[in-house]
């Protein structure tokens, strides 16, 4: 394929940096890396265009060579492209050498074994001292730009590669000495000298030699990479932060080797060299020297810190960022043995008219506020990489510091924290300064709240709110005199814009429990406090979903309930769920059980009515620490799937029943004979605790229809019990045997299921009363009874005994609902209906002083016998 | 000590991404040395995309405020410098320096010669000042000069071949790309030794040197018992000399009359090559006493080829240069406003302009208005609900003059009127805006006599002065209003 014309390039390098890897993956990425090494050999295209392939090649090396043969192969044909250029001026020769440097320090092909670096390296070092290079390499006019990009790229791959150039050294120093170009030959001399102090210092070895020896290393024999593989090819940090730098190897060794005098002289000597031209350099090259040198020298013996002295109040003067920060470097390095007392004194008030000068940009303000809250104090006290005022900072300083609402959001935090640390001294020490820094706190806090508060602002505004009043928290903390107001000041926020309780649940979440927990109970009041219709309900569940506990129940439940009748749509119920579920987390049972019933009726959808069944069913069934297990956060991911399944997977989890002794009794009470089915009444005693009692019946025989089973949301032992009603439905009128089975949690979380002692359903327990009759028609309506028993039915007479009471007592006693007609104390007409649908009537008239006869008639011959034992019965309970 | 890589955007609000990358630059060497240093806390640099949309997120600049966002809005995530942590693919990306102005965002991620967990501060991040240098420098070259969008686009165009010489990989040379383009421009030029890097050729014509001061005075006034007006002035001194050699020196002095004003906080240009201890000390933190160093304030330095500020200062005078106040009071449905503005007779009553921008925040367009004023005229802004009371050139012979009248709004419509989240109620502000030529505050002067050259030839000495007004607020004293600390200390 030939060669691509300028508008091809243009068009393939605008789609490769639109997205690298999507061309590489696509059809022409395979081949870029080799086209375009040969297309910068064309004669076809301009330098213009060649000047951009080189530029994606800085850029993107690891994309076009993706292996360190690639990358040699590169940086060869870019070394040979560089040799065949003719010798007439071009724009190629700078980039070609950045070019191959690139990709030979990204590829990791620099080494003693690639061809590519052995050609490159003597080129490089030739170029940098200016020398001849023969064959009209270099046009004169080149020369100068040459030889600094030279420096730069000899520069980069001693930085990839820490002592490559130590054999230089003295080849450098002499350079800088002589004609070369000032700043790329100074910051090239420094770096090699840093790093070949840490590395010899690290064989125990001094400079030897190295500074004064000005023999080029490319004198035609190989290039000597000794230096580099002592440092087994570790990276050295050319400005290393200094709390990694306290701790570093490197430079506890480099503190320990002691330097001859002739050594420690030429050292001073070239350093000296290099300070005193520093003024040639641009601000950001100055800086670059001061880290390197700085670090270089710190801890090195017969090397006084002082050789930087003449260079300081020069550097404090100036407003150039980086000038500054080389300064707090030095002063990080050296401390009390560059920087006096009265030295770090003006250091700091130079740093925080820096850090307000209004002839400055925001972004360095805040740089310099940080620095301000960072600074190296010679004598710090504080724990060791914490913010602090420094203790020089005083409030006389601090004043032009503090932050004031008409603040951008960013300085008014980063001056919020100064005026909290401010604050936090203040407390200890005397009162009376005015205004107080508390006071002025306060006072912006609300300002701030009141921001928030608006209906129109934007969301930025809540948050500065929100991240101010928790860096006073996180400052502050344990100082109820601010933390109160700063409570009761959200609260009110919250009443005037509910809309944003995203924001008061995040920052309850990230509160210490000293502001949390108050927090929450004026909170919750805020919002339970707002029954009826109100436009920010969705906002008001959120904040109770978070806020409600067991605390302040009945009005929680009571905002709940006048809130359901207002939840129309999904969002709301889910929402009000929400708060369902949080107060059966919290322990709320009473009057919940009442709420979420209503609400699986009431609800219009039915994922509502689902959960809020759901929630009904884990409250009757399970015990506090079983709900919070069963509610808690489920480790499930919360996948698309419904919530429901999720809370489910942690419900079936906790469920696991065991066989156990029955811990509760049973007895049958005294039966009820309201309503159209016969109950029986169960008096449940517990032996222990017990929790969510579910008792299950089944009828012997199938005479009755099958028994629904009955709850107990919990029982103690000692505590009397409600009587638990059991409808019956009887199938037949004929009494039966219940089996019953517990199924129960104990106090300890286990689910248990036992088998109950049978319970038996008397024949008397089924006896339902006939409607009364309207008034005097009783006779009328008993006759009528009676006569339509026979034919079908059956009729017999029974004696039955009588106690001391009388027929009236036995009446009274047993028979009492049933009575139709009466005529104490002699004679009493008793009408029973049997449910199904059978009847039993009694006639007892003309009682004796020891008996009755009694005449009974029913439409079921079955009922007969049953009747006949009842009767004979009563008499024998006497 | 070095930049991964730098990018440019545009932001773009309103358009689908909110923004473009306008210029990146990756620098694969130094991300070679990241990856080693960081181990395994290391995150690579992502592509222009994933870094647009991430950066736009963290800066808030998306145009999806609506809901609250954990990762962006929790109180917890409190950001106090411009330098970011952006989340990418699941990564923090750290540190990123960034910041917005004129609707460019300006980024680089420094390199970090450690782990980044536990996060060294950023205090102790070499790149971190050098990033911002180099950030400031692309700032200035883009908007030194420039007028419309497409100078803006050319010099856009030009980044890359700059960036080759003043950021070749990744270690910034020099922050003045103008420099870069001039050394491009002049490559054929040999240079003589011990030129200063900062200085890319010599000048070759008439010797000359220019001194302009301008003056900015700023002002809170809140015309209240229990707090105080403040006001401030800030100088710049900005030079240009023209002068043949390679490095010509310079010695310019800045000098007071006996009643002026001291010259404070004074920040000076890196060319300058020894400062007086009491330039260095004076400093606007003490309380002030009459043995204030009051010059003259002499700044000797060698020039770089282009116009240059020399220095900044701030000074406080004893009185601002125009007392006013401002009442404002809402009846019923329109709103009384009455203000007084006095001129100080120390103050040279010759303006090039002088204008009060009366704004009525969060309410409607102004649909009626009456008023009287005793000089100069009225402008009405109805849709912006803006006054503008133009007072001319001259304060009459009184030296006061007052406006009253009263204003009624209509319905509030989002779109068009100002929000404003500080002016709400009452709480209201006017501002002043105006210029004086050949005049400055301080009383600060540089005597062309006393400038001194070391150079060939006698130069024309030149000196300008004026005075600019900025962030000149009178507050509504009927109301609360927004104070500083230094407010309440009377």
């Amino acid at each position: 394929m030939g060669p691509l014309s300028r508008d091809a390039w243009a068009q393939r390098l605008g789609a490769f940096r639109a997205s690298p890897s999507a061309f590489m993956a696509g059809p022409e990425g395979e081949d870029l890396g080799r086209n375009l090494l040969g297309d910068l050999r064309s004669e076809k295209l301009s330098e213009q265009t060649k000047v951009s392939l080189l530029a994606l090649s800085l850029e993107y090396p690891a994309q076009l060579w993706p292996d360190v043969s690639a990358a040699e192969v590169a940086a060869t044909s870019l070394l040979d492209t560089l040799v065949l250029l003719p010798p007439r001026p071009s724009a190629l020769r700078r980039p070609l050498l950045l070019a191959a440097t690139t990709a030979l320090a990204a590829g990791g092909a620099l080494g003693p074994t690639s061809g590519a670096s052995c050609r490159l390296l003597p080129l490089l070092l030739g170029l940098a001292s200016g020398s001849d290079l023969g064959r009209g390499f270099v046009p004169a006019s080149e020369q100068r730009p040459l030889q600094a990009t030279a420096c730069e790229c000899l520069r980069e791959l001693e930085s990839c590669k820490p002592g490559l150039l130590g054999g230089s050294l003295g080849l450098l120093r002499g350079l800088l000495g002589q004609e070369g170009p000032v700043q790329p030959l100074s910051l090239l001399l420094a770096l090699v000298l840093r790093n070949t102090l840490v590395l010899q210092s690290r064989v125990g070895a001094g400079l030897g030699g190295l500074l004064t020896d000005k023999v080029s290393p490319t004198g035609g024999g190989p290039w000597d990479w000794t230096l580099v593989e002592k440092g087994d090819g570790r990276l050295q940090p050319q400005a290393p932060s200094w709390p990694a730098a306290e701790e570093g190897e490197g430079e506890r060794s480099l503190t320990a080797r002691e330097h001859s005098p002739e050594e420690a002289r030429e050292l001073r000597a070239a350093v000296i060299q290099l300070l005193d031209t520093s003024y040639l350099l641009t601000p950001v090259a100055q800086a670059q020297l001061l880290w390197l040198l700085g670090w270089a020298l710190r801890g090195l013996q017969g090397q006084p810190p002082a050789l930087f002295k003449p260079q300081l109040v020069r550097l404090l003067g100036t407003a150039q960022m980086t000038l500054l920060h080389a300064v707090l470097a030095l002063k990080a390095a050296f401390g009390e043995a560059l920087f006096t007392a009265q030295d770090e004194a003006l250091l700091l008030r130079r740093l925080t008219l820096a850090a307000q000068h209004p002839a400055l940009p925001l972004p360095t303000h805040l740089f310099y506020l940080h620095c301000l809250l960072s600074f190296p104090e010679n004598w710090p006290l504080g724990p060791e990489g914490e913010e602090a005022a420094p203790l020089l900072l005083g409030p006389q300083l601090c004043r032009g510091l503090l932050p004031s609402l008409l603040h951008d959001p960013m300085a008014l935090l980063a001056r919020l924290h100064l005026l909290c640390l401010l604050c936090a001294e203040d407390e200890e020490e005397e009162k009376g300064q005015l205004p107080s820094p508390r006071h002025y706190l306060e006072e912006l806090l609300a300002g701030l709240r009141q921001q928030a508060a608006l209906d129109e602002g934007p969301r930025a505004l809540a948050t500065v709110c929100f991240q101010a009043s928790y860096l006073v928290t996180r400052c502050l903390a344990g100082q109820p005199i601010v933390l109160t107001p700063l409570i009761h000041g959200l609260a009110q926020l919250y009443r005037v814009r509910p809309m944003l309780a995203s924001h008061f649940v995040d920052f309850l979440d990230q509160v210490d429990s000293e502001l949390r927990e108050p927090l929450k109970v004026v909170l919750q009041q805020e919002v339970v406090s707002r029954l009826g219709r109100d436009e920010a309900l969705c906002w008001h569940l959120k904040m109770l979903a978070k806020v409600a506990d067991g605390d302040a129940q009945s009005a929680t439940l009571n905002f709940l309930q006048a809130a359901a009748a207002h939840c129309t749509n999904w969002d709301l119920q889910q929402g009000l769920l929400r708060v369902c579920r949080a107060l059966l987390r919290a322990g709320v049972r009473g009057g919940l059980v009442d709420l979420l019933q209503v609400l699986a009726r009431q609800l219009e959808d039915p994922d509502g009515r689902d959960h809020a069944r759901l929630y009904y069913i884990l409250l009757a069934h399970l015990a506090g620490p079983k709900l919070g297990v069963a509610l808690g956060p489920s480790l499930a991911p919360p996948a698309l799937a419904s919530s429901l399944v999720a809370e489910n997977q942690g419900f079936v989890a906790a469920l696991m029943v065991q066989e156990a002794p029955a811990l509760v009794r049973l007895s049958v009470g005294s039966h009820g004979v309201k309503g159209p089915l016969p109950v029986l009444k169960l008096q449940p005693e517990a032996l222990e605790p017990i929790y969510s009692l579910e008792l299950r019946f089944h009828v012997e025989g199938q005479l009755y229809a099958p028994l629904e089973a009955v709850h107990v949301p919990c029982l103690c032992p000692g505590r009397p019990a409600r009587p638990l009603l059991l409808p019956l439905q009887p199938r037949c009128p004929a009494p039966a045997r219940l089996d019953v089975h517990a199924l129960y949690t104990t106090s300890t979380g286990l689910t248990c299921h036992a088998h109950l002692p049978p319970l038996f359903v008397n024949f008397a327990d089924l006896f339902l009363p006939f409607p009364q009759p309207p008034g005097g028609a009783g006779l009328g309506f008993f006759e009528e009874l009676w006569d339509s028993c026979l034919p079908e039915g059956a009729e017999s007479r029974v004696w039955c005994s009588l106690g001391p009471q009388g027929l009236e007592g036995l009446v009274s006693r047993h028979l009492e609902p049933f009575v139709v007609v009466a005529q104490p104390p002699t004679s009493y007409y008793v009408a029973i209906h049997l449910p199904p649908n059978s009847k039993l009537l009694l006639r007892l008239e003309a009682a004796l002083a020891d008996g009755v006869p009694v005449a009974l008639r029913t439409d079921d011959w079955a009922v007969l016998p049953l009747a006949g034992d009842y009767l004979r019965g009563l008499a024998a309970a006497l | 000590m070095a930049q991964r890589a730098v990018w440019l955007i545009s932001h773009e609000p309103g358009t689908p991404l909110c923004g473009t990358v306008r210029f990146s630059r990756r620098y694969p060497t130094v991300e070679k040395r990241a990856r080693v240093f960081n181990g395994a806390s290391y995150v690579p640099i992502p592509e222009d995309g994933p870094f647009l949309k991430a950066l736009l997120f963290e800066l808030r600049l998306l145009d999806d405020d609506k809901d609250f966002v954990e990762s962006r809005d929790s109180c917890s995530r409190i950001n106090k410098t411009s330098i970011y942590g952006l989340l990418i693919g699941g990564e923090e990306l750290w540190p990123v320096v960034a910041f917005l102005k004129n609707d460019i965002i300006y980024a680089c991620v420094p390199l970090v010669e450690q782990t980044l967990s536990p996060r060294p501060p950023l205090i102790s991040v070499s790149g971190v000042s050098q990033g911002f240098e180099f950030l400031f420098g692309i700032q200035d070259f883009l908007y030194s000069g420039q007028k419309n969008d497409s100078e803006l686009n050319t010099k856009l165009s030009q980044l890359p071949d700059l960036l080759l010489q003043a950021c070749p990989f990744g270690t910034l040379l020099d922050a003045n790309l103008q420099n870069s383009l001039d050394n491009t421009n002049f490559a054929s030029v040999t240079q003589p030794q011990k030129q200063p890097a900062w200085k890319t050729g010599t000048y070759k014509g008439k010797p000359q040197v220019s001194i302009s001061i301008t003056e900015k005075v700023k002002s809170m006034q809140y015309d209240k018992q229990g707090v105080a007006d403040t006001w401030q002035v800030v100088g710049t001194v900005t030079c240009k000399c023209d002068l043949e050699g390679i490095m010509p020196n310079v010695t310019i002095s800045l000098n007071l009359p006996t009643n002026g004003s001291p010259l404070q906080d004074i920040l000076v240009h890196p060319c300058v090559t020894s400062l007086d201890s009491a330039i260095l000390t004076s400093s606007s933190i003490d309380a002030m006493d009459d043995s204030a160093f009051s010059g003259p304030y002499k700044f000797p330095f060698t020039p770089p080829l282009e116009s240059f500020n020399l220095c900044y200062y701030t000074s406080q005078v004893p009185v601002p240069p125009i007392l006013g106040f401002y009442q404002m009071k809402e009846e019923e449905v329109q709103l009384r406003i009455t203000i007084n503005l006095k001129l100080h007779e120390s103050v040279k009553n010759n303006f090039e302009f002088c204008e009060a921008h009366i704004p009525f925040y969060n309410r409607g367009p102004i649909t009626h208005l009456e008023y009287k004023t005793s000089f100069g005229q009225l402008e009405v802004f109805r849709e912006k609900s803006l006054l503008i009371w133009i007072i001319g050139q001259k304060f009459p012979k009184s030296m006061e003059i007052s406006l009253s009248g009263t204003v009624t709004f209509g319905a509030k419509s989002h779109e068009k009127q100002p929000f404003d989240p500080i002016c709400i109620g009452e709480t209201a502000y006017l501002k002043l805006h105006f210029r004086i030529l050949d005049y400055t505050l301080t009383g600060c002067y540089a005597d062309q006599h006393s400038v001194q050259v070391f150079a060939s030839g006698k130069p024309k000495i030149s000196a300008y002065r004026k005075l600019i007004s900025s962030d000149y607020y009178i507050w509504n004293s009927k109301a609360p209003a927004p104070v500083t600390y230094g407010s309440l200390l009377l």
